[in-house]
């Protein structure tokens, strides 16, 4: 029986778990998944030795990932996931009464069916949602291929070293915009951009070539160590990123959605970038 | 005692005749009590030091799990070999990822699974690393040839430690972090004074880097190269490795030292078992055509230059005869000038030593199949599973 688990996402520098209980563990040709209870943060996902989800702290992602784009858009009626296995994305989303359609694309059948058995509150019921249309197929590919539209596109991809590769392309980023509405946003997911300011350049450079307008949005999440994660932000509507303060008040005040992290005021501070990063992306002002 | 006999002590002693019955033939019969009786000499004979198995001596996984539960760590090279480790729910802390030259694809590969130090030896290959550099710990592997060695590693690899201060500044410049060295002295060093002046190098180079650069190296990588006998002469490796004690005491204190042992400890872990399937008299001496060659188990003939000592378990007169192997080429002989008694079809020749270079290095050539596998003495059930852990 193990009593801890340790990252294995840096050589220099690393977070351990102990582990009170082991719930599931399951190891592929092609990845390594376990699901234990650690006493502080709740249920824990790792895939190939890196933290994916926790149920302690999972909320700060989730929420900043839907929450931002949908109350800057101010109108979605429908939103694509790509990725998100867990659920918490889509928990997320459905909170929101005016969108009326989500579709969901997971690469793997059985990372649902894991999650919803092992780590069902990420979900909480949101998968048996009228409105989810779920597509098990890989996610680029779904986007090079469908003529459906959305008004908000969410990236929820894994470490781009590993089956999210795909992921963190401009192929993939083209791809996305092609199926946005006019106006519609797309965010990604961008690892912590303090340690991984390779990807966090690479999107910046891709969003750039194609977005009207661009950016980075941040949140720290505790177990996705280093500081603040990066969410990239691309759009070919510039006054999705200028809605005044006031407005977003209102539309969270009206969709009338208890939040743990989100509210307008983290909304607008979260674009502030820190000079590091700023500097990185081009984005010094 | 005859020749004979006193080869047969070499092996460890089995009923040879009841395995073949039970497994067929050629048999490479493994003996993990060996393993272990190894793993511990080294680990005694070098206290301060952490021994990472080379895999590639041989890549069987009750080796590997035999060797993880004496605590052993793992020098991996291949993505074949991080695929072994992976099935074995091995840990990844446990592992380092020594080859001097990698595609992305095997870095990437290498992260995935969660091996964060690799070994580099020149700028091209340092260059790759740049978009991981947060990721990954790098060693740079030196150069220090050894007119000792039976087999020369410092001629493919490793960078002259006179190159070494630019190289460094190099890869400070890529914002890329050396934390140690590494070196590889060669195979079946006759004695470990290789070992010595290539520590004391390093210890020197780390000593003067300390200070004057801005990331202190923190790790020594002292390779293999520690001596088995392959003719009962017998090889004290306590005594052997009383100098490398030595030289590694004048290291600062916080450095990490580790070795990657591969002969030393898989060599005498492993029998081959091989029948006569023909028999010829050509000009004044017999020939015995063997069910394994220098295709199969015995390419360590030619790839490892090392000759195994052979014995039969007939008695008698001994006459002088050729031994060789199954296939149709005339390469494939295993010993040209053996002394044996008469044998007869299904007597059966027995090689001890073959746990090295071996079966990893055989091929199939002619279609034949590798050489077959038996563990003895194992305490690893293949079926439990353990959870990969820190």
């Amino acid at each position: 029986m193990i009593n801890r688990y340790e990252e294995t996402l840096y050589d220099a520098y690393t977070q351990v778990f102990s582990v009170e209980d082991v719930y599931y563990e399951h190891k592929t040709e092609h990845q390594h998944i376990i699901i234990f209870h650690n006493s502080k943060f709740g249920r824990v996902m790792a895939l190939d030795g890196i933290i994916q989800t926790t149920e302690r702290d999972e909320f700060i992602y989730h929420e900043m990932l839907t929450h931002v784009p949908i109350f800057s858009h101010g109108a979605v009626e429908n939103v694509l996931i790509i990725g998100g296995g867990d659920g918490g994305m889509l928990r997320e989303v459905t909170r929101h009464d005016a969108v009326t359609g989500v579709t969901m694309v997971e690469i793997d059948r059985s990372v649902i069916e894991m999650c919803r058995q092992y780590l069902p509150r990420h979900s909480n019921g949101a998968f048996d949602d009228p409105r989810l249309d779920l597509v098990i197929s890989d996610g680029a590919e779904y986007v090079r291929k469908t003529d459906v539209k959305f008004d908000v596109i969410i990236v929820d991809s894994t470490d781009p070293i590993g089956p999210g590769e795909s992921l963190f392309t401009k192929g993939f980023y083209n791809d996305c915009k092609r199926c946005l509405k006019d106006g519609g946003v797309v965010v990604t997911q961008n690892g912590v951009a303090f340690f991984q300011i390779h990807e966090v350049k690479n999107t910046a450079k891709c969003f750039g070539d194609l977005f009207r307008d661009w950016h980075f949005y941040t949140a720290a999440v505790p177990t996705y160590v280093g500081g603040d994660m990066a969410f990239g932000w691309g759009s070919d509507n510039p006054d999705l990123r200028q809605v005044p303060l006031k407005t977003l008040r209102q539309r969270f005040r009206s969709a009338n959605i208890a939040t743990r992290y989100y509210n307008p005021s983290i909304h607008k501070g979260s674009f502030a970038l820190p000079q590091y990063l700023a500097n990185e992306v081009g984005k010094v002002e | 005692m005859t020749q004979q006999a006193e080869l047969k002590l070499l092996g460890p002693q089995y009923d040879w005749r009841a395995l073949v019955e039970q497994h067929g033939s050629p048999l490479l019969v493994l003996d993990c009590d060996v393993l272990r009786r190894q793993y511990r000499l080294l680990a005694h004979a070098l206290p301060q030091v952490d021994l990472y198995f080379a895999i590639k001596a041989l890549p069987h996984e009750i080796v590997l799990a035999t060797l993880y539960r004496e605590g052993c760590n793992f020098d991996l090279a291949t993505q074949g070999e991080i695929r072994l480790l992976e099935n074995l729910l091995i840990s990844p802390k446990k592992t380092i990822h020594t080859h001097p030259i990698k595609r992305d694809v095997d870095i990437k590969a290498a992260l995935r699974y969660g091996c964060t130090t690799f070994v580099v030896d020149n700028v091209t290959e340092l260059e790759k690393f740049v978009r991981y550099r947060e990721r990954v710990g790098l060693l740079l592997r030196l150069s220090f040839p050894n007119p000792d060695a039976l087999i020369n590693l410092s001629k493919k690899f490793g960078l002259l430690i006179q190159d070494a201060p630019g190289f460094m500044d190099k890869a400070a410049g890529l914002g890329l972090h050396i934390k140690g060295l590494s070196f590889h002295v060669g195979s079946q060093c006759k004695n470990p004074g290789a070992h010595v002046r290539a520590i004391q190098a390093c210890a020197e180079l780390i000593h003067a880097t300390r200070g004057s650069r801005e990331i202190p190296m923190r790790m020594l990588d002292i390779g293999g190269g520690f001596p088995t006998s392959y003719d009962g002469s017998g090889v004290g490796i306590d005594a052997f490795c009383a100098p490398v004690r030595e030289a590694l005491a004048a290291l600062p204190g916080n450095i990490h030292v580790i070795a990657e042992p591969g002969r030393f400890i898989a060599a005498p872990s492993m029998t081959c078992v091989a029948s006569v399937i023909g028999k010829a008299k050509r000009g004044d001496r017999v020939w015995y055509y063997l069910d394994d060659g220098v295709y199969g188990s015995f390419s360590g003939l030619i790839f490892d230059h090392v000759n195994y000592p052979l014995f039969t378990l007939k008695e008698g007169p001994l006459h002088p005869c050729v031994l060789a192997g199954p296939t149709c080429d005339s390469i494939d002989i295993i010993r040209e000038e053996a002394m044996l008694p008469e044998l007869e079809l299904g007597d059966l020749i027995i090689s001890p030593m073959m746990g090295a270079y071996t079966s990893a290095t055989s091929t199939e050539f002619n279609s034949l199949p590798r050489t077959h596998i038996i563990a003895i003495n194992s305490d690893v059930n293949m079926e439990a599973s353990f959870t990969m852990i820190a």
